[in-house]
Parts: structure tokens; C-alpha cells; sequence
């Protein structure tokens, strides 16, 4: 045997001991760096779908983010010819390669359960019951987008927080149970601005099972910064006089609106936002007390307004 | 005093990773710099529409930047690694400057390493300048995107707490110490594969065959963790034999997309960042003394 090819033997016959050697090492880290979901889970050889999304998203190692990047201008070109399956194809392949990334899956169900969905809607050119299909149709794939994300970043605010918006969108399909919730993981996980503690509270004042929580994070929220806005101030003022239907509305109105003027006006705007869906208990007759007080003549009657 | 011909003499080793280095760089090969920054600073104009709430308004040209970046950087490191060690060996053969060093009292390993280290090198000094750049762009945005942000936040009468807060999520998806060790695992994975081109080219006989096979492994290697995992955790005697010889054989490049998962705003801690060096000077050990056991007699 000649010295050349002895060494090269050599030379693999201690890669190959240095590799097992390594094997465990590598494993550990691996799992390790999986632990800190520095890595992604392992190939699922399970469906042919899983070891399609696994091989792309490990083979292109270090360019994912790029690739992710450049998709992500084709879907902006897919949205302006509203070529809606393209942008929602692309959004799917987007986040297989950048799962981590809140902004592609909170774009990504913004194009259809927004954009797509208004789309269908207004489609003159399609009869009703299609245009109305389609528009359910793009919401449901939106949603199920964004649900997706929430699952694979469960510890983001933003994402729960669009969750908890989708769901209490009264243009969409709205389930309050599900927005409180969502809102409330926001909450939870912190670093949300004000608003979202408000909204969820919103969405709890207009869920069945929530209804009866909401009056207590009411009252707290409107000691904290904007705890003030007319919106916060008339549900308490519906939560306060369904959990106590006797109590006097009037000294409840001037206690929350300073003066029947503003308790007028603030109560009558959100009387009239009907599509919102707030719960209503005493409203109604307070306007009407105030209107007689206030000698508002009958043709700028809130009640004409409707 | 040390004999001139022992091995791992220093100064012979940084002598000939200058000459490696001044070579590649004859070569032209930071020409993809220009390329580089006209990318880099277009990144900077893909701020696409968005329905984005007020508080994360224009943070997503921040992502566009980084991802162009750093997706870049690990292209351009990865090619030259391959490529440009594969074409080194025979070059210097071509040239005839390879008889002319191993005609002196060179031992091969620091030829071997004079040859890794400028290669290194100029990876490395490619890498800080592009670093430098997106680092200075990143920074460039991230303070448009604040201060449109304490605009908005003031029109909206945040307080002083909220809108500290508002700025600090901002800031770190800016130019952070976390995103300069994403830069340095583009590095070492670029070393690793660097290793790996020169020992093939130690036994291949055409640059083209090293660039072929180094890039073959450089896709399989991304496979070499889930070979891995299939032995340990799979069923079936052949299989398992299949995924053992493919884990001992390649090296984990797997270990190396941390980066992606930093880009994404995932904390790479300085632990983490250490047993990924660990691996990658186990690497850069391994292939570069199989490397010299082939070379080191061989005839040319």
C-alpha cells in the first residue's frame, strides 16, 4: 500500500471517529439551541406537506430570512393586480420560512381577511350569494392564518392583540368570546400600549360569558392613563345600571359626564353606534330624561337619528 | 532555537495568509461589495404599505434591511469559502508558485494554514464592512422610525413610560450586540466550509469538482442534524445505518441557522455563541489536519 493512499485512509478513518464522537456533542447542542428556539423542530416525515415546509426551511440556512424578505415583494405585487390565491400561497411559503416573524403573519392575514375579503364584498361583477361566500371565505383563511401564527408565537403581544381586533370587527365574523380572550393574552404577556386593555374589556362587555367580568376592569381602567374616553364612560354607565337596573341614572350620568349636555351627547353617540354591539341597559330611557331636560326638539331627537 | 522547518510557525503562517489574502484580493473577488451596498441601501426603500397600528409603524423596513443584509452576508461568505479555497490549491499548482514554496523549507500544514487564514481573512474583513454598513443604515432607520414614533405617540398623548417603551422595542429591532453575533455565526460557518473546500481540493483534481462537491455538501450539511436525529430516535436497521454515515461524515451546518432565528428577533446568548465557536474550531481542527495528512506527501 503506498504512503499516499495509507494517509489518506488515515485521514478518513479519523473523520469518521471524530464523527461519532461528535454525534452526541452536536445532538445535545441541537437540542439545546432548540430549547432556546434558536432552531426550529425536527423534520416531521410524518406528511409529505411537513418534510415540504421542513426541507425548505433548513436547506436554505441563513438566506430564509432573505428569500422571506424578496416573497414578500412578490405578495406586495400579487395584492396590487388583487390576485388574492397568489398573495395567500405566498404568505403560506413566507412563513415557513420565517415563522418567528410577527410582521409577515400579522401581513399576511391583513391581505385576507381585510383586503381580500372587502374585495369579494364589493365585487359588483359576482351575484350576491358568491360575492357573500367569498367574502366568508377569505375572513375564515385569514383568521386561520393568523390563528396559525399565534400558535407558533404564543408568547407575541402584537399577534394576540390583531387576533383579539379580528374577532370583535363588526365587518367581520365577530365572536367576543374569542377577541377577550385574545385580548387578554395581549394583556397578559405585557408591552401592550393602553388601548388594548380597553378594547378587551370592550369585547368582554359584549360576550355572554364575559359580560358579567367586565364591570370590575371598567371601574380599574378608568383610573390608568385614557381611562376617560366616552367610549369607557358610557359602558360603565350600561354596566352600572344593568348590574343595579333601580339606581338613579341621572346622578350616575352627571357622576361620569360632568354635565347632562355631555352625558347627552356621549350616551347618544354610543346609542346610535348600533353595529358595535355594547350592551344598552338604561340608556335609552336616560336619553330620553335628558332630552325632556334639555328641551332638545323632537327632530334632533337621537331616536330620529336612527 | 526552533527549527526552521517545524510546523505552526507563526510568522510563516501569517506570511503566507498575507500572500493568500493580497492573491484573492487581486482576484477581484470584493467586487461583490459594490454590489453589496447598492442592494443595502435599496433595502432601505422597502417599506411597503402595511395596515400596521400607530406603535409599530415603519418597523418593518427595519426587518427588510436586516434580512436583505444578513442574507448577503452569509451568501457572499459562503461562495467565496467554497469557491475561492477550491480554486487556491490549483492555482497555485497552475502557477507554478506552489513547487516554488514547498521547495523551501515549508511544512505543508502552514502552507495548509497560511492558505485557510487569508481566506478567513478576507471573509472576515469582507463581513465587518458589510457589517458596518447595515449597522450604519440599520441605525439611520432606527432613528427615523423612533422619532416618527414620539411624534405619533405625543399627538397621541402616551405617557412618558409608554412612549420609553415604544422606543425600546423599536431600538431592538435596530443594530444590537445580538444581531453582530448573527454576523459572527455567518462567519464561522464560512470557516467551516472553508475547511471543508480545502480538504477536498486536496484530493480532487479540478477546481470545478471541489466547487461542485463543496456545495453538495454545504446543502446536505443543513440535512446532517436530521440524519442525526433519525438515528438516535428512528427505527430500522438500514436506515439508521444510512443517517449514522451521513452524520459522521458531514458537519452540522444546521447548528449554524441560529442566525435566521436572530434575524427574527431571538436572543442568541453569549453561551449559545460560545459552544457554536466551540463546534467551529472542532470543525476547522478536524478538516484541516485531514487536510494535511492528505497533503502532506503528496506528489506533485
Amino acid at each position: 500500500m503506498s504512503t499516499q493512499l495509507r494517509r489518506t485512509l488515515l485521514a478518513a478513518g479519523i473523520l469518521v471517529v471524530a464523527g461519532i464522537v461528535r454525534m452526541p456533542v452536536e445532538q445535545a447542542l441541537t437540542e439545546d439551541l432548540r430549547s432556546q428556539k434558536l432552531l426550529g423542530k425536527p423534520l416531521d416525515i410524518d406528511t409529505r406537506k411537513k418534510v415540504g415546509q421542513g426541507f425548505w426551511a433548513v436547506s436554505l440556512g441563513g438566506l430564509r430570512t432573505l428569500v422571506a424578505t424578496v416573497l414578500n415583494l412578490r405578495a406586495f405585487s400579487y395584492f396590487e393586480g388583487q390576485k388574492w390565491e397568489q398573495v395567500a400561497d405566498t404568505y403560506d411559503t413566507i412563513v415557513q420560512l420565517a415563522p418567528n416573524s410577527a410582521f409577515y403573519w400579522d401581513t399576511g392575514h391583513w391581505h385576507m381577511a381585510y383586503n381580500a375579503a372587502a374585495h369579494y364584498q364589493t365585487d359588483s361583477s359576482l351575484p350576491e350569494i358568491r360575492a357573500q361566500a367569498e367574502w366568508r371565505k377569505w375572513i375564515k383563511r385569514g383568521t386561520a392564518f393568523l390563528e396559525e401564527g399565534v400558535k407558533q408565537n404564543p408568547d407575541n403581544a402584537l399577534l394576540w392583540k390583531q387576533l383579539g381586533w379580528l374577532y370583535s370587527d363588526p365587518n367581520k365574523l365577530v365572536d367576543y368570546d374569542k377577541s377577550a380572550e385574545a385580548y387578554g393574552r395581549a394583556v397578559e404577556i405585557g408591552g401592550v400600549l393602553p388601548y388594548v386593555n380597553r378594547a378587551r374589556v370592550y369585547a368582554l362587555a359584549r360576550s355572554k360569558n364575559g359580560i358579567d367580568k367586565a364591570l370590575p376592569l371598567v371601574r380599574e381602567l378608568q383610573k390608568e392613563p385614557g381611562g376617560n374616553v366616552p367610549t369607557l364612560l358610557c359602558l360603565r354607565f350600561a354596566l352600572e345600571m344593568r348590574e343595579a337596573p333601580g339606581r338613579d341614572s341621572r346622578l350616575l350620568a352627571l357622576d361620569l359626564f360632568g354635565t347632562p349636555a355631555k352625558a347627552y351627547r356621549h350616551l347618544g353617540n354610543y346609542y346610535l353606534s348600533t353595529g358595535d354591539n355594547f350592551p344598552l341597559n338604561g340608556v335609552a330611557a336616560e336619553l330620553r330624561s335628558l332630552e325632556r331636560d334639555l328641551a332638545i326638539p323632537g327632530e334632533e331627537s337621537i331616536f330620529n337619528q336612527q | 532555537m526552533s527549527s526552521p522547518t517545524r510546523p505552526l510557525n507563526p510568522r510563516r503562517i501569517t506570511v503566507l495568509a498575507v500572500n493568500t489574502f493580497t492573491q484573492l484580493m487581486r482576484m477581484k473577488v470584493v467586487y461583490f461589495l459594490g454590489i453589496f451596498v447598492v442592494i443595502a441601501i435599496a433595502a432601505n426603500f422597502l417599506d411597503l404599505p402595511t395596515h400596521a397600528a400607530p406603535e409599530s409603524a415603519g418597523v418593518g423596513v427595519l426587518y427588510a434591511i436586516k434580512n436583505t443584509c444578513i442574507g448577503l452576508m452569509s451568501m457572499f461568505s459562503l461562495v467565496l469559502a467554497v469557491v475561492a479555497t477550491g480554486l487556491l490549491l490549483p492555482k497555485d499548482a497552475e502557477d507554478r508558485t506552489l513547487y516554488t514554496i514547498l521547495a523551501k523549507p515549508v511544512p505543508r500544514l502552514d502552507y495548509l494554514l497560511g492558505k485557510l487564514f487569508g481566506i478567513s481573512a478576507l471573509i472576515f474583513l469582507s463581513l465587518v464592512v458589510m457589517d458596518l454598513l447595515m449597522t450604519g443604515i440599520l441605525t439611520y432607520r432606527t432613528n427615523q422610525v423612533v422619532e416618527t414614533q414620539q411624534q405619533m405617540a405625543a399627538a397621541l398623548g402616551y405617557s412618558p413610560e409608554m412612549t420609553a417603551r415604544l422606543e425600546m422595542e423599536t431600538r431592538a429591532l435596530g443594530p444590537t450586540w445580538n444581531l453582530q453575533g448573527a454576523v459572527l455565526v455567518v462567519f464561522m460557518r464560512a470557516v467551516v466550509m472553508a475547511s471543508v473546500a480545502l480538504l477536498l481540493s486536496t484530493f480532487s483534481t479540478s477546481t470545478l469538482f471541489t466547487a461542485i462537491v463543496g456545495f453538495l455538501v454545504l446543502f446536505v450539511g443543513f440535512f446532517q442534524a436530521d440524519a442525526r436525529e433519525y438515528y438516535f430516535s428512528g427505527t430500522g436497521l438500514l436506515g439508521r445505518l444510512g443517517s449514522a454515515g451521513m452524520s459522521i461524515v458531514l458537519p452540522d451546518l444546521q447548528l449554524y441557522n441560529v442566525i435566521d432565528a436572530v434575524i427574527e428577533g431571538k436572543l442568541l446568548t453569549a453561551a449559545s455563541l460560545l459552544k457554536v465557536a466551540a463546534v467551529t474550531l472542532f470543525y476547522f481542527v478536524l478538516y484541516t489536519f485531514a487536510s494535511w495528512l492528505i497533503f502532506a506527501r503528496k506528489e506533485f
